[in-house]
């Protein structure tokens, strides 16, 4: 597979290591399956080894060279996480009904906390993540996560998108950056000029699509405001433009969701292969990264679609093919072999001590 | 099936990623040790009681962890469960056999769907009557005061009716109060001026009740219409309603939120939206049990039963049906209410005069 032979002796020589997934939907289906199951009759308590029993399935599965990772929590870890977890949400939702005048300090607490979640689960799973019996770590710090999280959805927002490249600089960041592989750094610094090259199509695709909207609703108004408004005002007389505009939320709703979600994960796949080609692990290998926009929105939008017209059973199926694209676009070009690389990695000490108690069960996906 | 009693995988030593192609041995003595296939040289060796073994899940490769933190590699999952069997543990075994891929999984697919109608239909219920129980009584005193102040900043405004109106109405609600459970100090009733939410009665779960001047005026003389309808909110205080709302969604949404990883962010999504709706058909069913609570609680109290029907009835003819009884709706439809209330009226008032005849 790989010439590792003629690696050695010359003092530098790029070498691709593709990532592979090797699991498959029918072997996947019974552990989800059952893990379902488990849920259910435990009223959720099964659910924490259900976590593990999954994370193993696909960390195990994702093989690069000639090794697989591995993860390592406790189901017991993310039983207590998860019951911290459900009782800060549940906390915060009975704090909303007791005194909903304090709602908009109950909502800073709430964001200045959320930097601080989001640190620990991301350090948690660093943590418990291996490679080769060399364990990831996670260093990013409260600012950096208020910083990415925070201002950058703060910034998202306020500009209506046109600042995300920025947002997703910091969060690909903050993420990517702070790793650490047996004590060696991982920098991550996606350049903002190759963001917004990522980020234009799908801005002018969601420009385009709402501007149709509005002219579509406003122009059914004006052509069919009378019988628009005796069918969604109930003849409570109102106007003819608005009447239009209603009828047509109630129409374009769908479309503009799906707009909403298409334009969403086309972007996503464009960062994710900035971000990752400027990945470099200890100032020496580069992740790659070569996602077919097209192809992973299809991806992602008909496994949702399969999903539920399947009343969920194949699940496991969109789950184990999504997987299967993401490692196949996925390579890391090491500087000699990997082998030599993670040798060297030996000396450091990679373990880290195996009891630690984290925040999990807050997943925050973007 | 010749019992090997090696296993072949891949060895690393502690805290390292270099691998060395290995040979794991049980002894017949229960020690294992892990032997260079190159050299033939021992690497590592324990009792089987040391050793920590990664439990099997489908065909992702087993680890044996050492003591000295060194680790074994292996694909041959049949393998460690024959020569290590016996410290993997039952459970697993049981576990994997069960997630193998066989026709008995759609068996697993019909309980799914069997259970989750009956934790829906059965536990949740349960577990939100525990959550009353144990509710202390300062969590309704707490929301109720929080909702009342929120309330009156955000919509009602103080009342314009005057004082002995109110006094009369406060008299009326205080003698139908005393045949509700807690009896007529339980309850307190609030007057306000309902300015966006026009003629309405709202009950919060300490038993405080608002009813508005709208709502007032538009009873005109039938007063027993008003208490018809105060009869209706004490049925919402009396069955907890609110707080059982509040147990339930919360139930309903965590229980989801914790198969969420499992079934898909898009489809958990779905899925929350949908006990959303669900929960609306719950609100509805809450608000016939308290038309059926003012029913029983006026005729108690000696006054019409069938008063809240007519107030209905005032409300349908100002403000026209607009209610359908439809799947997004918190109340259900209004004449379909006006039949119900006229017949379970009926019938209650014809079975007390059987009783008494």
């Amino acid at each position: 597979m790989n010439d590792t032979a003629q690696g050695w002796g010359e003092s530098v020589r790029m070498q691709r290591e593709p990532f592979v997934f090797t699991g498959t939907a029918r072997e996947y289906f019974g552990i989800w399956i059952v893990n379902i199951l488990l849920t259910l009759l435990t009223l959720g308590v099964y659910s924490a080894w259900a976590k593990v029993r999954r994370m193993r399935y696909f960390h195990g599965s994702t093989r690069l060279g000639d090794a697989s990772f591995e993860y390592h929590a406790r189901p017991v870890q993310i039983l207590i996480g998860r019951i911290v977890a459900l009782a800060v949400i549940a906390g915060y939702n009975l704090a909303l009904n007791f005194f909903p005048a304090a709602s908009l300090l109950l909502g800073i607490v709430l964001v200045a906390a959320l930097p601080y979640l989001v640190m620990r689960g991301l350090r948690f799973r660093a943590r418990v993540t291996s490679y080769r019996n060399v364990r990831f770590d996670f260093e990013g710090g409260y600012w950096g996560a208020f910083l990415a999280y925070v201002l950058g959805g703060i910034l998202t927002w306020s500009t209506l998108g046109v600042l995300a490249p920025l947002a997703s600089r910091w969060i690909w960041s903050y993420t990517l950056g702070n790793l650490t592989y047996g004590g060696r750094p991982i920098d991550c610094d996606p350049r903002l000029e190759k963001l917004f090259g990522q980020w234009w199509l799908p801005a002018i695709l969601f420009a385009g699509g709402i501007g149709l909207f509005l002219t579509g609703s406003i122009a059914l108004g004006y052509v069919y405001g009378p019988q628009l408004a005796e069918l969604v005002g109930g003849g409570g007389g109102v106007g003819t433009l608005t009447a239009g505009i209603l009828a047509l939320i109630y129409v374009g709703l769908l479309p503009l969701v799906l707009l909403y979600v298409t334009v969403g994960l086309l972007y996503h796949a464009g960062s994710r292969n900035v971000a990752f080609e400027e990945t470099v692990i200890d100032g020496q290998h580069a992740l790659a990264s070569s996602i077919n926009r097209w192809r992973y929105t299809w991806i992602a939008i008909s496994n949702f679609a399969a999903t539920v017209a399947s009343l969920g059973l194949l699940r496991p199926w969109a789950a184990v093919r999504m997987a299967h694209y993401l490692a196949a676009c996925t390579a890391l070009d090491t500087v000699g072999s990997l082998d030599e690389y993670v040798d060297t990695v030996e000396h450091e000490g990679a373990a880290v001590g195996q009891e630690y108690m984290d925040v999990e069960g807050l997943d925050f996906g973007f | 099936m010749a019992s090997d009693p090696e296993l072949e995988g891949k060895w690393h030593a502690p805290r390292s990623g270099r691998d060395v192609a290995a040979r794991l041995v049980r002894s017949a003595d229960g020690n294992v040790s892990v032997a260079d296939v190159e050299s033939g040289g021992e690497l590592v060796s324990a009792a089987s009681a040391q050793i920590r073994i990664s439990r099997r899940v489908g065909s992702v490769p087993r680890r044996i962890f050492f003591p000295d933190q060194s680790m074994f590699v292996t694909r041959d999952n049949d393998g460690v469960d024959r020569l290590l069997g016996a410290s993997v543990g039952r459970g697993t075994k049981w576990l994997v056999e069960m997630e193998r891929f066989r026709p008995r999984l759609a068996i697993a697919v019909a309980l799914i769907a069997v259970l989750a109608f009956a934790v829906y239909r059965y536990a949740v219920p349960v577990l939100v009557e525990v959550a009353i129980a144990v509710t202390p009584d300062v969590v309704p005193g707490l929301m109720s005061s929080g909702a009342l102040a929120t309330l009156d900043e955000a919509v009602l405004s103080e009342s314009e009716l005057d004082a002995e109106r109110q006094q009369e109405i406060t008299n009326g609600f205080k003698a139908l109060a005393a045949h509700a459970p807690r009896g007529s100090d339980g309850y307190t009733l609030y007057f306000r001026k309902g300015g966006a939410i026009g003629p309405n009665a709202l009950a919060l779960p300490d038993g405080t009740i608002i009813i508005t001047d709208e709502l007032i005026i538009l009873a005109g003389d039938d007063d027993d219409s008003i208490y018809g309808v105060l009869g209706h909110e004490i049925g919402h205080v009396a069955d907890e309603h609110s707080l059982r709302r509040l147990y339930r969604a919360a139930g309903i949404t965590g229980l989801i939120i914790l198969i969420g990883g499992d079934i898909g962010s898009g489809v958990e999504d779905v899925l929350i939206q949908g006990s959303a709706l669900l929960s609306l058909s719950y609100s509805r069913d809450q608000e016939r049990d308290a038309d059926r609570y003012s029913i029983e609680i006026m005729h108690r109290a000696g006054r019409d039963p069938e008063a809240i029907a007519r107030f209905f009835e005032v409300m349908r003819d100002r403000f026209g049906d607009t209610g359908k009884g439809a799947i997004l709706t918190t109340h259900p439809a209004t004449s379909e209410r006006i039949e119900e209330a006229r017949r379970y009226a009926r019938e209650i008032t014809a079975t007390a005069k059987g009783g008494d005849g």
